[in-house]
């Protein structure tokens, strides 16, 4: 949203995820006029609705630039969209739009990661020119492989509160552990974690 | 497509859309489940000594247990339909209930003899025919579940299908009962449990694939 508060900077809104972590007051604010903006898209106005796509176009781009190889960004983008417009009708202008945006851009994600690993097999040209993120892809992949080795309790919270960045709370909520279990989980996870990365001698 | 020509392609001619709304869903419902229980009762009627069964213990356990279990499992299943509703605790729910009915069912006194062998107890042909019977009786309610899943926008369609399925079969069983003669815990145990699981095996195979979101 960050169009129509230019007051907030980008980082925090980069930062802020919509799928119920606390959040910084002017995301709130923004997550008000996205309601009621999709409150008057659902009574017809296309006006609003186009202001409200073009911010979630902006927000989504960040969504997914943080968590899929660039060349699936638009795609995810424009399918997440779709979704939104699909399912606008089951938008409950009684609640923020924030959470209800997240969970489907989340569905989505999951759908780009499925499709990507549909595809992995499939043999690619030399001649496509792409940013290098094989860093990233690096990190990524070896994360996944060390996570692969913890309880699947451990590998969600340690995913949900180190690297979405949601909060304990919010952690427990969304995985059914209690607030203590997510800690501990947390704490041997990460634990077991240490001890992976200090027996292997080239993580890369 | 570009984005910004994707978002004119959406928003042209953009037209007013009825909003979900659960309560409308749970009328809907409720008028089905009133429905159905009429025609079975007329068609079916109840069973022969129901004016005696009803003041027994265990057509209370039956068809409290049901009831709670058919209202747990529904409410899930629509609260579920919305982006950013999460089903585990109702999924929690539904399964500690479950165990406590079945729990509850092992202290009631069934009034009749319990020491005969397990077959005659658990009584397989009439078993089977009971099951068949519960798993028709929830097809409605599952049709029409099925299409407000459709309709809906489940996050976890997977979870969302369970609940679905568990509050069908629960309310198949729960119209069979007013119908079924049998008294013995273990047998309304066994058999209600094998047409509630089928129902909910069908539900979670077929459900999530023919939505999509």
């Amino acid at each position: 949203m960050s169009l129509a508060i230019p007051f907030l900077p980008a980082t925090v809104l980069q930062s802020a995820d919509v799928a119920g972590r606390r959040k910084p007051e002017g995301v709130r604010l923004a997550e008000d006029e996205w309601g009621r903006l999709m409150s008057a898209a659902q009574a017809g106005n296309g006006g609003a609705y186009r202001r409200l796509l073009a911010d979630l176009t902006v927000w989504l781009g960040r969504y997914f630039a943080r968590r899929l190889p660039a060349g699936e960004v638009d795609d995810a983008v424009q399918e997440t969209l779709l979704a939104v417009h699909r399912n606008r009708h089951t938008y409950d202008p009684a609640y923020p739009l924030g959470p209800w945006l997240g969970a489907i851009a989340k569905r989505k994600w999951i759908d780009q990661l499925r499709a990507l690993e549909r595809r992995s097999a499939e043999m690619l040209t030399d001649t496509i020119a792409t940013p290098d993120h094989e860093a990233a892809i690096t990190s990524a992949t070896v994360l996944s492989s060390l996570m692969s080795q913890l309880r699947p309790a451990q590998s969600q919270v340690i995913l949900l509160v180190k690297v979405q960045g949601y909060s304990i709370q919010d952690a427990s909520r969304e995985t059914g552990q209690s607030v203590s279990a997510v800690k501990v989980n947390i704490h041997r996870g990460l634990g077991r974690l240490t001890n992976l990365v200090s027996k292997t001698n080239d993580v890369e | 497509m570009s984005n910004e020509g994707f978002i004119n392609a959406l928003s042209a001619g953009l037209t007013p859309v009825r909003r979900r709304s659960v309560r409308r869903e749970t009328l809907v419902l409720a008028a089905l489940g009133a429905l159905e229980l009429a025609l079975f009762v007329a068609v079916a009627s109840t069973r022969a000594d129901m004016t005696n069964a009803i003041t027994h213990p265990l057509m209370w356990w039956k068809l409290g247990g049901l009831t709670l279990l058919v209202g747990i499992s529904v409410f899930t299943a629509l609260r579920s339909l919305s982006p950013g509703a999460f089903p585990r605790r109702g999924l929690v729910l539904i399964g500690s209930t479950a165990g406590l009915i079945a729990a509850i069912g092992a202290f009631i006194n069934p009034g009749i003899a319990t020491d005969m062998p397990m077959l005659n107890r658990l009584a397989p042909m009439h078993g089977l025919t009971c099951t068949a019977c519960i798993i028709a009786l929830s097809v409605p309610m599952l049709a029409v579940l099925a299409v407000f899943m459709r309709r809906g926008a489940s996050t976890h369609p997977e979870a969302t299908a369970l609940a679905i399925g568990i509050g069908s079969g629960s309310w198949g069983a729960l119209v069979f009962a007013l119908r079924c003669p049998m008294n013995d815990p273990l047998y309304i145990l066994l058999w209600y449990c094998v047409a509630c699981a089928t129902v909910t095996v069908l539900a979670r195979l077929v459900l999530p694939r023919i939505t999509h979101l």
